[in-house]
């Protein structure tokens, strides 16, 4: 088992008292998650979607690597590594559904 | 006596207090900093409820004891359409507690109601039964349930809105539904279900009489008293039958209206904040402005953005989307602006205690 951190975001912490960072052991990606989500499994449905993938705007770190860019979440941890949950949102729009195209949320 | 003003904004909320005389308020948010707050719901059980909503994460209840900025819990299993369900849960719009239980209406149009204090919800699968439901068509805002009425003399009766359906009326608390909107014009008419295609925007009911409801439609402003069997149009005096809120003061049953010019421009009328109000149940209205913008202000008004409190003479409450917040306390006849800029207001409920 190696002893891995999960970093929340501050504006997703607040739905879990606050907590930025939690401390699981794991032997991988998938679990440390799991054991992330077990501790506070408020996280669960702002993560992922109803398929169980990462919700479109959110990304998550294996230290410096995007896991949308490895196969699978089956990838060892090593003590000290950092998982990192982080909103993926560039420009200055206040609504994000105007960017990504999928209609206009608020009526006037 | 306190009073508590509970400001929902594209932010967060912020938990205005004063006392009886309402005259200064002090500002104790932002709570949930970032998060869009889209509903408040009365205390039920003991307990508060918040509904937040993120483009990024999603929407959630919230429940607290009280509304502190602190010791606020998310609901352990909160409103998700069940596995196999291609809807996406995209906003909690409002919660309404009803007796023993609370319901939550949503968008995409659907109903949730908790047995258990709001840890728990589960789809009312009633309102998703209906025969034209496959037709329903979204408003600007989306296909949202985003109020609902019920009557306590009938416990099984309630009144749900939907944009851009109409009113729905279930007599046997949610089983089933009946939309009710015969003389209120279709914004979106269906070839198939002429039934359908009106967009209500706000209803307020009567506190003695149940089916006696007011609404604000994106067509129109009327007054049903037999419960949506039919509606009539109530505008003399108003300068536009569009505008999103409508409320009404549990003492004198004084209305309140903030018509917005056209669904064109969704703005405050040549560049002023005017407030109406009806002391005769409809049947005409008078313009309020001593105290309010009268002049290069172009702001809109959302549907769940006027709160009138329980207080005699009341306090009528109104948030803009450029986030100013006007405020009566006494009936409408004078309005202060808070001195306070807050992010884009979308709901505000005050509570006495």
């Amino acid at each position: 088992m190696a002893r891995v951190t999960v970093r929340i975001p501050s504006l997703l912490a607040q739905v879990i008292g606050g907590v930025q960072r939690i401390d699981v052991e794991a032997e991988t990606l998938k679990g440390a998650l799991d054991q992330a989500l077990k501790r506070h499994p408020e996280l669960e449905l702002h993560l992922f979607d109803a398929k169980g993938s990462f919700r479109d705007h959110v990304l998550c770190f294996h230290n410096d690597t995007d896991t949308r860019w490895i196969d699978s979440l089956d990838r060892a941890v090593n003590d000290g590594d950092r998982i990192s949950i982080v909103q993926s949102v560039s420009g200055g729009a206040e609504d994000l559904k105007a960017v990504v195209g999928t209609g206009p949320t608020d009526e006037a | 006596m306190k009073v508590t003003a509970v400001v929902g904004t594209q932010k967060g909320a912020f938990i205005l207090r004063s006392d009886e005389s309402r005259a200064e308020w002090r500002n104790e948010g932002p709570i949930f900093k970032g998060w869009k707050v889209t509903a408040v719901a009365a205390p039920a059980q003991g307990r508060v409820h918040l509904a937040l909503a993120s483009d990024i994460y999603g929407p959630a209840i919230q429940i607290g004891d009280g509304f502190s900025t602190s010791e606020w819990r998310q609901a352990a299993d909160g409103p998700r359409f069940p596995p196999g369900d291609d809807r996406e849960l995209d906003q909690i719009w409002t919660i309404f507690p009803h007796g023993e239980e609370i319901y939550a209406g949503v968008a995409d149009a659907a109903l949730f109601k908790s047995e258990d204090g709001g840890e728990s919800w589960r789809l009312i699968e009633g309102l998703d039964r209906h025969p034209t439901r496959a037709s329903w068509f979204p408003g600007a805002a989306g296909l949202c349930a985003h109020v609902l009425l019920s009557d306590p003399q009938n416990p099984d009766r309630l009144w749900c809105g939907v944009s851009a359906v109409g009113v729905l009326r279930s007599d046997d608390r949610g089983r089933s539904w009946t939309l009710k909107n015969e003389g209120v014009e279709k914004v979106v008419p269906d070839e198939e279900h002429p039934e359908i295609g009106c967009c209500v925007h706000g209803l307020a009911q009567d506190p003695d009489d149940a089916n006696v409801i007011f609404r604000q439609d994106h067509r129109g402003t009327y007054r049903t008293r037999n419960g949506g069997d039919s509606w009539e149009r109530i505008e003399r005096g108003l300068p536009s039958g569009f505008g999103f809120p409508i409320a009404i003061d549990p003492t004198t049953k004084a209305l309140f209206a903030v018509p917005l010019e056209s669904d064109e421009y969704r703005l405050t009328p040549k560049g002023r904040l005017g407030v109406y109000r009806s002391r005769n149940g409809g049947d005409s209205w008078d313009l309020m402005r001593h105290g309010l913008p009268q002049e290069n202000t172009y702001a809109g008004v959302l549907r769940s953005a006027v709160a009138v409190d329980s207080l005699d003479p009341c306090g009528i409450y109104v948030g803009t989307t450029s986030g100013s917040l006007h405020f009566s306390n006494d009936r409408g006849d004078t309005w202060r602006t808070l001195p306070h800029l807050l992010p884009r207001i979308l709901c505000i409920e005050v509570f006495a205690e």
